[in-house]
């Protein structure tokens, strides 16, 4: 911190290098953001969010289309589910949105309303729509505007683990057949045949798609046409008993544990550890699950789909392609979404990590060369199509907020503060409030 | 910080010296001055320009924002004061409000404790002081970062270093930051484990204290624990003053900490959903930045209240000596 004192000549230099090192130090914060190199190589930013696997295949599907597109480049930004919409709602509101992003429906219209997405339907000749599987082809449309390409198929469904089924002595359910009551008794028997060492099921309740199928059984549903709330409080108090039912005979971890669990995201989960048999996850995450945890992981139905009302399962699209409004270079980077969506190259890397492929060349194209455990997740999908009576209509303005409250409620309910009623009343409150139905 | 409380008094001393006795020798005018000015004012630039840019702008802009229904993407509208209304009626920053103030008076006097405590300690002459308070002092240095956090999360998790220790004992410890009852107290105890900077400060005052008082005491036969009532804490007022403001201050604008233990949840259960924490998640999970932003000025509020208030009240118990 010692400044030597210099003579005349360096104090009359000090002036013009305090305001020349004032004004570089200005100009290099100013700069950056220029998106168009000088030798005419586009670059482009492309957000999704996963595990780790997913993010070691996107970056070769990457590198492959920069290898047949030289003149664009792109820069994977990737993160974990729960600080994806953090950081993608930060960097839209900044106007430093990335060019491509994934999207899901439960976001999707968020940001589709406030003008933050590019119509989709707007790049003929870029980009080519015509192969989209029909059955989700404009989920993604709001108001005529394409805000999102469903990547692919998926359905909410329960991943078993065979070994830990046999290390328990328990047998595989039927599951065409298993009921609620089967659910909770199997999943208890597991944690009781192993003293704890492997838990029958991880928590249902942190996920709303699981109550979604439930209510469906029930002739019900989350949200109705208009966005509105469409279930009835004792539906609703019902599935949260389950819950409740799981922790009293042991068939789940206890609170704090399932906090845990919930907070370690999919790599965490009971499956991906070995210390569990069951787990409610998307069937697009057999593949990353069947990885991590070393194992040939099943899926199995949910339970109740033929002892109630009606089936509830559902297909979903699994992600969105979306393309931000404020991107510099629209028509690139519907080139490189229509090389997520119709190469089969890309395909035959990302498998159906994104959802069974939503073109359905592609998919047909990949089907022969899934490994086994993707292969598994397309039987298991045209199995379940049989049964599936309906799609569900967008979810509305708000309900992304819905995934942090679900999570809130279940704390709530599994340490005890609620009970399933009480849960139950809070929820659609709270979800109320949060999509304005109220 | 203790480099300049110690230091400054000396350091600021030679410099306008030095400056008299240049100019008187090379019988320098106006222009030199006016020259030397520009050059401070260059030096000060980037400095300015931070101010205004990075900080009075967006501070002024949230203010605006906290009057409008800004959704982060969008326009946005004039709504006068329905967001400040809005505050009266949310329970979740009520609750906010009850965690983030347990959390300020709990954990800064136990912080405080134990670095009086501990700087009286080192204060002792032990061999080797400069290391201890290094060592000391690290942990404030890392305290507020990421990587502790996560540390923490582990060490205190179900299957923890905690718990694992206990274990020895025959002791089934909780899950520490995912059992609502255990979480906040969890965070309580790494921000008391930050205790070294403000240690350092008191060890800089009570090296203040003239010795002489002390003997004059003991030769009067008062106790250690007079001496330390009569004299170390009066002396010392100004010094705790001055860290009760600064980390009361910090305490109310916790937010990684608890970020990261609770994966930007505040869970478990809202138990560790710190004000900051709510005002982030209304912000950039709900799109909600216009009440966010009037949830800062409120939170600014309440630093500002509490800060006058230490100011008022210091006059009746804060010692300026003679």
């Amino acid at each position: 911190m010692n400044i030597p004192y210099g003579g005349a000549r360096s104090r009359r230099l000090a002036a013009p290098i305090a305001l020349g090192a004032a004004f570089a130090l200005l100009a290099s914060a100013c700069g950056g953001g220029s998106s168009a190199d000088s030798d005419g190589v586009v670059e482009l930013r492309y957000s999704w969010w996963g595990a780790d696997d997913r993010h070691s295949t996107l970056q070769q599907v990457i590198e492959i289309f920069e290898a047949e597109n030289p003149d664009i480049r792109i820069a994977g930004d990737y993160t974990d589910w729960g600080s994806y919409w953090d950081r993608l709602a930060t960097s839209t509101a900044g106007g430093d949105a990335p060019d491509i992003m994934m999207q899901e429906e439960r976001y999707l219209r968020e940001y589709g309303d406030r003008g933050a997405l590019a119509d989709l339907g707007e790049f003929d000749g870029v980009l080519d729509l015509s192969n989209v599987d029909p059955l989700i082809a404009d989920s993604g449309d709001l108001e005529d505007q394409t805000y999102g390409i469903a990547s692919g198929v998926n359905v909410y469904a329960i991943l078993a683990d065979p070994e830990a089924f046999e290390e328990a002595g328990v047998d595989m359910p039927d599951d065409t057949t298993w009921t609620w009551d089967d659910y909770v008794e199997i999943a208890g028997e597991i944690s009781e045949a192993t003293d704890g060492d492997v838990v029958g099921t991880q928590s249902m309740s942190y996920n709303e798609s699981g109550f979604q199928i439930f209510a469906r059984q029930h002739g019900e549903n989350l949200y109705d046409e208009d966005g509105a709330l469409a279930f009835s409080t004792e539906t609703l108090t019902e599935w949260f008993r389950i819950t409740e039912d799981l922790l009293d005979n042991g068939g789940q971890p206890g609170a704090s544990q399932s906090v845990e669990i919930e907070a370690g995201g999919p790599d965490q989960s009971v499956l991906a550890t070995n210390t569990g048999a069951m787990a409610h996850f998307w069937s697009n995450q057999l593949g990353g699950l069947t990885e991590s945890s070393g194992r040939d992981l099943e899926l199995l139905r949910y339970p109740g789909e033929t002892d109630n009302e009606r089936t509830g399962m559902y297909f979903k699209p699994a992600m969105f392609y979306s393309i931000s409004a404020g991107s510099d270079h629209p028509e690139e980077a519907a080139r490189f979404v229509d090389f997520m969506l119709n190469s089969n190259e890309a395909a035959e890397l990302v498998l159906a990590d994104l959802g069974l492929p939503a073109n359905i060349d592609v998919r047909s194209h990949i089907l022969s060369s899934l490994p086994a455990a993707d292969e598994r997740s397309a039987i298991f999908l045209s199995d379940v199509e049989g049964d599936v009576v309906d799609g569900n209509p967008p979810p509305p303005i708000g309900a992304g907020e819905v995934v942090e409250i679900t999570k809130r409620v279940t704390d709530e309910l599994s340490f005890g503060n609620l009970t399933p009623e009480e849960a139950a009343e809070q929820f659609i409150s709270e979800v109320e409030s949060a999509t304005g139905s109220a | 910080m203790s480099a300049l409380l110690q230091r400054s008094p000396k350091k600021s001393d030679p410099a306008p010296t030095k400056a008299r006795t240049a100019k008187g020798a090379k019988g320098g005018g106006t222009g030199r001055r006016r020259q030397e000015n520009l050059a401070a004012y260059g030096f000060l630039a980037p400095w300015f320009l931070g101010l205004i840019i990075i900080t009075a702008g967006p501070l002024m802009a949230s203010l605006y924002f906290s009057f409008t229904d800004y959704n982060l993407i969008g326009d946005h509208q004039w709504v006068g004061l329905e967001n400040y209304e809005r505050m009266l009626t949310d329970d979740r920053l009520h609750s906010s409000l009850r965690v983030t103030f347990v959390y300020v008076f709990v954990s800064v006097p136990l912080q405080l404790a134990l670095a009086l405590a501990l700087a009286m300690v080192l204060d002792r002459g032990v061999r080797g002081l400069t290391l201890y308070r290094s060592v000391y002092y690290l942990p404030s240095l890392l305290g507020g970062s990421v990587a502790i956090a996560i540390l923490w999360r582990q060490v205190f998790g179900a299957e923890g270093l905690v718990n694992q220790l206990l274990g020895f004992f025959g002791v089934q410890g909780p899950g520490w930051v995912s059992h609502p009852d255990y979480a906040l107290g969890t965070l309580v105890v790494l921000n008391v484990w930050t205790f070294g900077a403000p240690m350092v400060i008191f060890l800089a005052g009570l090296r203040q204290i003239p010795r002489m008082y002390y003997e004059a005491a003991s030769v009067d036969g008062a106790s250690a624990v007079h001496r330390f009532w009569n004299i170390t804490v009066p002396m010392l007022t100004p010094i705790i003053f001055f860290n009760l403001v600064l980390q009361i201050i910090n305490a109310f604008q916790t937010f990684t900490q608890a970020f990261i233990v609770s994966g930007g949840t505040g869970g478990p259960s809202d138990s560790t959903l710190f004000y900051t924490l709510y005002l982030y998640q209304r912000g950039f999970g709900s799109f909600d930045m216009g009440y966010a932003s009037a949830m800062a000025w409120l939170l600014l509020m309440i630093i500002a209240g509490f800060t006058a208030v230490n100011f008022l009240a210091s006059k009746y118990w804060v010692f300026y000596g003679d």
